[in-house]
């Protein structure tokens, strides 16, 4: 469960993570417009430390990560926690980081409905839940846009630029995904009757 | 880390956690009377474990563990985990093993002197945590000690053929009610 493996969208595609995509995700974590709007995964560090944290995310048993592929280069990360034990049907969106130099692209709306796709329709979850800064515009716009609905409004969680922002909390149920994507989205055509 | 001894009220006081407290912790969270807006009841390490437990917790420095004694004697545990030391925010939490001592005071008493060592020693912004709604007793106790609710998480956990919502708190160092300020900070 460590690392994902492929999940397609539209116009990018969800991979397992390599080596060769440390150096991209090194760079977004240390770009202050990244940083202004979500906690980095991890602090800026040597490549060497990169690779020892990838090791560590493969043997990571409640979670996935994937990178962000489009147009033949690595555009983004995503990082999915899945629920407790013993039921584990929900997850939580830790992470959507796209490279700032590739926002305004669609990237990040189509890679989270491809993962939605994958956490509804073949994991079978019942809820995804997502949390990220009132100024986050382009979460909120694909939040809105996928079905999601807040249930918090936290205030002064997120330091950045010398003061505190506030921090929203959302869900995404299983009946919202049904309704609103299930028709069109699916891992797989429908084997139909046999 | 692990926390100091402080001496509150009404026989209780917060006080350094020993190898024997982890084993009574590890014992009431497999209790029915005591989990039942808690995790699954399953024990994941052996009885050895307790004292790895122990050791990872007082190297930690993003989570402080008191054990809460009433009447000097142990009955629960309290603290703050996951510090963000650059957010300056903290998750609380309160576990009182001993079910036959519920509606004394203890977790109101608990938090007070939890909340006023956290805004005082540890110079925090924020801390915030989530309690099952049906659970009063425990988010009642949070409010007086300057806790709001900032949302409902619906549908969390289920126990006994119903599901349980979750209240969202948060509480700042300007929320806590001065005339309650314990010593030696009054």
């Amino acid at each position: 469960m460590a690392l994902g493996g492929i999940i397609r969208g539209k116009r990018t595609t969800l991979r397992t993570p390599t080596e060769d995509d440390l150096g991209a995700y090194g760079r977004w974590m240390s770009d202050m417009r990244v940083r202004a709007l979500v906690r980095p995964w991890h602090e800026p560090a040597m490549p060497a430390t990169w690779k020892e944290r990838l090791t560590e995310q493969t043997k990571e048993k409640n979670g996935a990560l994937w990178s962000i592929e489009a147009d033949g280069g690595v555009v983004g990360l995503v990082r999915v926690g899945f629920g407790w034990e013993p039921h584990r049907d929900t997850a939580h969106l830790h992470d959507l980081v796209v490279d700032p130099d590739e926002w305004r692209k669609g990237h990040g709306f189509d890679a989270s409905l491809a993962l939605h796709r994958y956490l509804f329709d073949y994991l079978d979850l019942r809820r995804v839940t997502v949390n990220f800064t009132v100024e986050n515009a382009g979460a909120r716009r694909i939040a809105d846009r996928l079905g999601y609905v807040e249930f918090a409004h936290k205030h002064e969680v997120h330091f950045r630029d010398g003061a505190y922002v506030d921090e929203l909390e959302l869900l995404m149920e299983r009946p919202v995904w049904d309704e609103r994507w299930g028709k069109t989205e699916r891992e797989y055509q429908p084997l139909g009757a046999r | 880390m692990f926390g100091p001894r402080i001496i509150g009220d009404d026989g209780v006081e917060l006080r350094t956690p020993t190898l024997e407290d982890y084993h009574l912790f590890a014992k009431w969270q497999l209790e029915p009377a005591v989990t039942r807006f808690w995790g699954p009841r399953l024990q994941d390490e052996p009885p050895s474990g307790a004292e790895e437990r122990m050791k990872k917790d007082g190297e930690s420095r993003t989570s402080l563990l008191w054990t809460i004694a009433y009447a000097d004697e142990p009955v629960g545990f309290t603290g703050i985990f996951g510090i963000d030391w650059v957010r300056r925010d903290g998750e609380t939490g309160i576990f009182i093993g001993r079910h036959d001592l519920y509606g004394r005071g203890i977790a109101s008493e608990t938090v007070r002197l939890r909340m006023a060592y956290i805004w005082n020693e540890l110079g925090l912004h924020r801390t915030h945590n989530w309690i099952a709604l049906p659970n009063q007793g425990s988010w009642r106790a949070n409010k007086k000690s300057g806790y709001a609710q900032v949302g409902t998480y619906p549908r969390v956990g289920f126990r006994s053929g119903e599901w349980i919502d979750e209240w969202l708190g948060e509480a700042f160092p300007h929320t806590f009610p001065q005339d309650r300020m314990p010593p030696p900070w009054k």
